[in-house]
């Protein structure tokens, strides 16, 4: 499959994964068929959209992909893997150019309850969901990469947590291995979270080798009444790649959902999160980090929707940027006229590092309830001048006083993590990113 | 040990000292009093290396080396330290962890070991019973919350563990009550000795009753504008700056 020109892309074929989810129903044929349609028509978000006006794609719609099935997959070994896992013998699912690599996943000891599949073992009710729009409308041409990816996903897990269920951790790892011709991986994940279950899942992009690819991922997400589900992700592909990703997420009544996001890797990013309290009392508490210098270009774009009342969503994101990097951060909420009592919290912060980096960032609230407790607010700055003389006034180097103040501004973020395992594999990828390599 | 010559010092392109003089012989206790906004903290900073003080002439030879061309934590490396007339805040940043790097960057500079935990929490708790501090301030963040007597009393106990040769403490005895004083006075006579020059920077004379120097000079204009023993701070305290303002001005 290719893409010669910027906004139109008829060379896509929609068939392009089907092999690849078995035998899959004739209705998600014509799904599929319709949603290429869509993305033939309006092709790339055009940075004229207003929810992309920080970020043009043109680099990304310029670049002819090969479809995953055309990549060899060089031979890799668990061993490759071990600096990405969360931890040696937490459960595992790994895709490899976008495909499910049995031989590398660790779902032996999946317990009772839970089932961590590929996509291709996905049933009727999975990919009903898995097809679902977001939990947060746009308007259609806005949304164009999540028609391509319904109409050539061919890979991704499925995650699925029956009643009460518990499963503590389990990591999903895609793992890309560059060509010297571009390709595209479409992951389709499913995370669904029954009535009462109880999960914390981390998902990881990461890349073995230098090369242009580009990785569009959808991750559904469905928390039932009273569920909890603690989600992670951590974007460290490699850095000529293009990382796009939608997270749609609808909770139930009393369902919470935490999630952490660092965004590290790439040329190009777009990571949106979309989250709807979609019935009384949930929770949405999202917290993540922008690391981004050279040329990189990191955009997070969160949407809260509080659709029912007394729900509670807090977000706080803060962006470092060094170089000539550019940060974005959208962060939207809208509270419906029903939704009455509900608490709905934001901060962004952004430090710019040099004088060429750029940061924008874009509170948007709609506010359509009166019983409402909504905040938010926005800092973009540079390094204390004064605190980084004093630390060297001490004998603290320059370079490291620069990484003690940078450290110290995403730090207290990482209080947000509260899985211990977690919380030590994030301090990894940033310590890592401040001694240099960008990447873990 | 430390001979100032001519130093003129440009901040936002104006000129603060204009051509100051002074020498403070190896292990000696110097005050330099001077009113407010007379230039004693552009003096510290510019002693210390900050960024935007321009030294455009003279030099400052510290050990017989020019010490401007030197980026501070080099300077602190060697052995200067300068104590804030306004400690900084550093939220996210534990006392303890960067009192160690400090410490460590300083040792390994002079060719010393590197101390480990337990070194450097023995080394702390015992400077801090000395100070009468609590031990609980290593795992607070850098001067976040600390009262104004705390912050002063921190800069002492930064400057007992990093043992420098040259201390020049910028005020340290301002918004200090008088029990606060006698603490921080004991902390530096404490510290005095044969190997550390000390330079005590300050408005009022009342710190000169509890840390007796060897020698005074007033700050005017810019300029040291008098010099002369310990009892020229008594002479300041009764008559104020007014004359000397005057006379720097004339
Ligand atoms: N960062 C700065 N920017 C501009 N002017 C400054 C700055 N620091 C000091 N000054 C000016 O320099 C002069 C001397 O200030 P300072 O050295 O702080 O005096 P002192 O410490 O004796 O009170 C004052 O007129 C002050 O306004
Ligand atoms: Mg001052």
């Amino acid at each position: 499959m290719n893409v010669n020109t910027p906004h139109k892309a008829s060379d896509f074929r929609p068939s392009a994964g089907r092999e690849h989810l078995g035998k899959s129903p004739a209705w998600l044929d014509g799904v599929r068929e319709a949603a290429m349609e869509r993305f033939r028509e309006d092709g790339f978000p055009s940075p004229k959209l207003e929810s992309w006006k920080f970020t043009n794609l043109s680099p990304l719609a310029r670049t002819t992909f090969r479809s995953a099935e055309a990549t060899k997959g060089r031979k890799i070994t668990r061993v490759d893997l071990e600096p990405y896992r969360l931890t040696p013998d937490c459960h595992l699912i790994v895709f490899v150019n976008g495909r499910f690599r049995p031989d590398l996943s660790a779902l032996d000891h999946v317990p009772d309850g839970t089932r961590v599949v590929d996509l291709v073992a996905a049933g009727e009710d999975d990919l009903q969901a898995l097809i679902a729009p977001p939990a947060v409308a746009v308007e259609p041409r806005a949304r164009t990469l999540f028609d391509l990816n319904t109409a050539c996903m061919g890979g991704g897990a499925v995650v699925h947590l029956g009643r009460g269920a518990i499963l503590d951790p389990v990591q999903l790892l895609f793992v890309a291995l560059p060509e010297a011709e571009p390709a595209a991986f479409h992951l389709r994940n499913l995370i669904r979270a029954e009535a009462g279950s109880s999960a914390t899942v981390l998902e990881s992009y990461v890349c073995l080798g230098e090369g242009t690819y580009w990785t569009n991922a959808v991750t559904q997400i469905d928390v039932a009444p009273n569920a909890v589900l603690r989600h992670y992700k951590l974007q460290a592909e490699g850095s000529a790649a293009f990382h796009v990703a939608e997270t749609s997420v609808r909770l139930d009544h009393q369902a919470a959902y935490r999630m952490f996001a660092a965004s590290l890797g790439s040329q190009l990013g777009r990571n949106e999160v979309d989250v709807d309290l979609a019935a009384t009392e949930a929770v949405a508490r999202l917290a993540g980090t922008t690391l981004a210098r050279g040329a990189q270009h990191l955009d997070t774009t969160v949407r809260i929707e509080h659709s029912m009342p007394r729900g509670t969503s807090g977000q706080e994101f803060k962006n470092v940027v060094d170089g000539r990097a550019h940060a974005v951060f959208q962060g939207r909420v809208r509270v419906a006229p029903d939704a009455q009592k509900s608490d709905a919290q934001q901060i962004s912060r952004s430090l710019l590092l040099s004088k060429t980096a750029a940061a924008d960032t874009k509170p948007e609230l709609e506010i359509l309830a009166d019983d409402v407790k909504c905040s938010h607010g926005a800092t973009i700055g540079d390094l204390d001048e004064e605190a980084f003389f004093y630390l060297r006034t001490r004998g603290v180097g320059e370079a490291e006083a620069r990484s003690v103040l940078i450290d110290a501004f995403i730090g207290e973020l990482i209080e947000h993590i509260t899985v211990d395992s977690a919380r030590t594999y994030f301090r990894r990828a940033f310590d890592h990113w401040l001694a240099d390599g960008g990447r873990p | 040990m430390l001979k100032i010559e001519d130093l003129h010092v440009e901040v936002d392109n104006r000129e603060i000292l204009h051509g100051l003089d002074l020498e403070i012989p190896k292990g000696e206790v110097h005050a330099v009093m001077g009113p407010n906004g007379s230039g004693k903290s552009t003096l510290a900073y510019a002693l210390a290396g900050r960024d935007g003080y321009a030294i455009t002439r003279g030099r400052i030879l510290y050990q017989g080396r020019d010490l401007t061309a030197m980026a501070p934590e080099e300077r602190a490396r060697e052995g200067v330290f300068l104590a804030f007339q306004y400690p900084v805040e550093i939220p996210g940043v534990v006392n303890a962890n960067f009192l160690k790097s400090a410490i460590n960057a300083v040792r390994r500079h002079r060719g010393e070991a590197e101390l480990d935990a337990i070194e450097f929490l023995k080394l702390a708790r015992q400077r801090l019973k000395l100070l009468n501090m609590d031990e609980a301030l290593l795992s607070r963040p850098i001067n976040v919350g600390f009262s104004g007597g705390e912050k002063k009393r921190n800069e002492i106990f930064q400057m007992s563990m990093l043992d420098p040769r040259l201390a020049v403490l910028d005020e340290t005895d301002s918004g200090l009550d008088i029990d606060a004083l006698k603490i921080v006075a004991e902390g530096v006579n404490s510290l005095r000795g044969p190997d550390r020059t000390i330079l005590l920077v300050t408005h009022y004379q009342r710190l000169l009753d509890y840390v007796v120097p060897d020698q005074v000079h007033v700050l005017a204009g810019g300029r040291i504008v008098k010099s002369g023993g310990k009892e020229l701070a008594l002479e300041l305290e009764a008559k104020g700056y007014a004359d000397f303002v005057k006379a720097a001005a004339a």
